[in-house]
């Protein structure tokens, strides 16, 4: 499945008329933002957890180049090998160039947007190797061919039959015959229940878990005082990944990192509350270098991608870089009523949602992503969410006005704005106006907005009446004859 | 007290009883009401498109009409974030960043600014409707709305499943992703329904016509109106409880 930020409109349009999609996302993104309600419940003062957490973060970004530092010298000393990728092209062949070094046949992974960011997978494949998806989620939608859809929950859009259907289709399994896990006689079928489903995938990873010759994860935070990789996840295929096969590489985009392990607990307290609703997500794997000789588990050698990709260069700009402070809870798109109605594929990249509409905008080629900060009704429910107080719409305003810089608004923005300033053609305009239409009949015509005739489609619009300013001089006039004190009521 | 008034453009000329019932209101709590013309657009369009320069300009012309210590009253949400946004538009330290700041700190949302007159919220309105309420996203929060009609006597106020969702407008966005505007819309709409209101009741006049004339497509046309118009028949019905009919005449919103 090709995606392109250049198709978002279109495809944003085209989501919206597949009733299932939305069914499935209205579903997903209430139960999401119920659980996340119900965890924050449990902080007597959030907004303090919130604001330490906000702290961390910003001290990491204020400080990156000497922290990001001060990790290589941490990790090296734990045994890490680190390697600086300053692109995605980079990194790929970092990550290639240790896999055949290792000789590695199979690669399994742990979910990671960064891999998906720099497109890993297709790189691997390409030098011969098996790639195998561990999440349930990331799984599901590699034996789709799609990307992920969201951040946290990477097949939000499937439902249960559209998941059995591709399981018989692409892994050829029958059903269980009872949840003991033995294989049964019938063809698996729509109906599977969930935990039916999740055994027949924990089934067929585990073989491949036990067959993998290296484990790629993301990172959730890189601590510098201790060159530690901290992994958060509920399903254990992370830590598995990381202590499975004998090598281990972490990939982390750079602004990853805290700077101390007090600063990585205070967002461990918020990061799960509000990605899963969870006080603490079930696996969180902080990993140190690579297995010492005394140890009994871990990856025998350890490699830790510092990626920038573009973030150097949107940490100099001064409101954009607020989007590096967010650590990937997915709450923005929970709360985001377009993300709600279209979900995450019609964006066209890696990340969705409000957070995915900046970071794509500052991570992509400029001319691929014009369309992105303006499919937003900049209604703030992202804002409001936001753990980490990213303020969502000030951020598209910027980026409105960088695509208005490169590309101007248009004429009819340049001739609204004219007559806005010049009152006297302003007011000329709407008196002639509303002489020749007072109804707007001929709204649709209106060069330079297409949309319009839709507008006008769905709803009445409105009627040029007698001005406002004119009724009140009426007004005025006649209270100066009665003397009375307030309005006339029956003169409106 | 006199306050200075800010009418929006599509308050102007496609919804002046807007206006008209906010000086009705006002006057009526012992406000004078001056309005400075000639008044066009605040710049939220501009703003809202990208177009900082022109943003910027149309802000200057703001600030020339609404120079002067008295309060700026605005019915409508976005406006008056708008016109607090103007310091953002000017360097710190210049002259005119000054003047924007002085602006933006006596900026009033109408209901907000009604809020905090003596007696409020309770300011002798009586009603008996079903009234729905649109929040509206642009009021940025603000309870304002909802204090001011539950103090209205007889008056049922009605929320809607997810009141503070948005109603997909969002200005140029409803004619760049028009789908994508109607889907949000329609949610909007159905749960408003559902509450089987007489009134649709806003702060935010775009709202009210984005919401108002996808009802009247659907045939299930309900009265919208501006909050201003809902306290102004409040206190129509209220004087008329009092001075048992002596002041009658129509409601201002007819």
């Amino acid at each position: 499945m090709e995606i392109n930020p250049r198709d978002f409109r279109e495809q944003s349009e085209k989501a919206c008329h597949d009733a299932t999609l939305r069914a499935v996302l209205d579903h997903a993104t209430r139960y999401f933002q119920a659980k996340r309600g119900a965890a924050l419940e449990t902080f007597a003062d959030r907004e303090t957890h919130f604001a330490r957490a906000r702290a961390a973060r910003l001290a990491a970004l204020s400080r990156l180049p000497e922290l990001l530092e001060q990790l290589e010298q941490t990790a090296t000393a734990a045994g890490t090998r680190v390697h600086w990728a300053a692109d995605a092209a980079q990194a790929r062949e970092i990550i290639t160039g240790i896999a055949q070094d290792c000789g590695a046949k199979v690669v399994v992974k742990g979910k990671s947007m960064v891999t998906e960011e720099i497109a890993l997978n297709p790189a691997l494949e390409a030098a011969g190797m098996e790639v195998w998806e561990t999440d349930l989620g990331e799984f599901i939608v590699q034996l789709a061919g799609e990307p992920p859809s969201h951040i946290i929950a990477p097949c939000i859009h499937k439902s249960r039959a559209d998941v059995a259907a591709l399981f018989r289709a692409k892994l050829g399994l029958l059903g269980l015959s009872g949840l003991d896990g033995l294989p049964g006689q019938e063809n698996l079928s729509d109906a599977a229940s969930i935990p039916e489903l999740t055994l027949l995938a924990r089934k067929a990873l585990r073989e491949k878990f036990l067959a993998a010759d290296l484990g790629v994860t993301g990172v959730n935070i890189a601590v510098a005082e201790t060159g530690s990789v901290i992994l958060v996840e509920n399903e254990g295929n992370i830590r598995m990944s990381t202590t499975c096969p004998p090598v281990h590489v972490a990939v982390m985009s750079l602004e990853k990192v805290a700077a101390t392990l007090e600063d990585a607990a205070d967002i461990l307290r918020v990061l799960p509350r509000s990605a899963t609703g969870q006080k603490m997500s079930s696996y969180v794997s902080v990993l140190t270098g690579p297995r010492r000789p005394n140890e009994q588990d871990g990856a025998r050698e350890t490699h830790l991608v510092i990626l920038d990709n573009g973030r150097s260069e949107v940490l100099a700009e001064p409101i954009l870089r607020e989007a590096l402070l967010c650590f990937r809870c997915g709450a923005c798109l929970n709360s985001c009523p377009v993300y709600q109605t279209i979900g995450g594929h019609a964006y066209g990249s890696v990340y969705s949602g409000p957070i995915g509409a900046l970071l794509s905008s500052l991570l992509l080629p400029a001319q691929d992503t014009r369309d992105l900060p303006f499919g937003c009704t900049l209604c703030g429910a992202c804002k409001r969410t936001c753990p980490l107080g990213i303020d969502h719409p000030r951020l598209m305003l910027r980026l409105r006005e960088r695509v208005c810089q490169s590309s101007g608004t248009g004429l009819a923005g340049a001739a609204h704005s004219f007559l806005a300033l010049h009152p006297l053609f302003y007011r000329l305009a709407v008196g002639a106006a509303r002489a020749v239409d007072p109804n707007l009949d001929l709204l649709p015509r209106l060069p330079g907005f297409p949309g319009l005739a839709n507008f006008v489609d769905t709803r009445q619009p409105p009627e040029l009446k007698k001005p406002f300013s004119a009724q009140l001089l009426r007004l005025r006039k006649k209270q100066a004859r009665t003397k009375k004190p307030h309005t006339n009521k029956g003169d409106a | 007290m006199r306050i200075t008034l800010m009418i929006p453009c599509l308050v102007e000329d496609c919804l002046p009883e807007i206006g008209l019932a906010v000086v009705s209101v006002l006057e009526r709590l012992g406000v004078g009401v001056d309005h400075p013309r000639v008044q066009t657009c605040c710049g939220q369009m501009a703003w809202k498109t990208g177009d900082v320069a022109r943003a910027r300009a149309l802000a200057l012309r703001s600030l020339e009409l609404f120079a002067g210590p008295a309060p700026v009253v605005c019915p409508s949400g976005s406006c008056a974030k708008m016109l607090r946004t103007y310091p953002e538009l000017f360097a710190p330290g210049t002259p005119d960043h000054a003047r924007a700041l002085d602006l933006a700190g006596r900026v009033f949302e109408f209901c907000e600014f009604v809020l905090s007159l003596p007696g409020a919220p309770d300011i002798g309105a009586e009603w008996n409707v079903r009234a729905a309420l649109h929040r509206s996203c642009q009021m940025d929060g603000s309870d304002a709305p909802q204090r001011l009609l539950s103090a209205v006597r007889g008056l049922t106020l009605l929320e809607p499943e997810r009141p503070e969702r948005c109603c997909g407008f969002g200005g140029l966005f409803s004619l760049q992703f028009p789908a994508v505007s109607e889907s949000l819309l329609e949610d909007k709409a159905h749960e408003l329904l559902a509450l089987d209101p007489e009134i649709l009741v806003s702060a935010e006049p775009s709202c009210l016509m984005n919401i108002s004339g996808y009802l009247a497509r659907l045939g299930r046309p309900v009265r919208p109106l501006h909050a201003a118009q809902a306290l102004d028949h409040g206190l129509d019905l209220g004087l008329q409880g009092a001075l048992t009919g002596a002041l009658t005449g129509g409601p201002t919103w007819r």
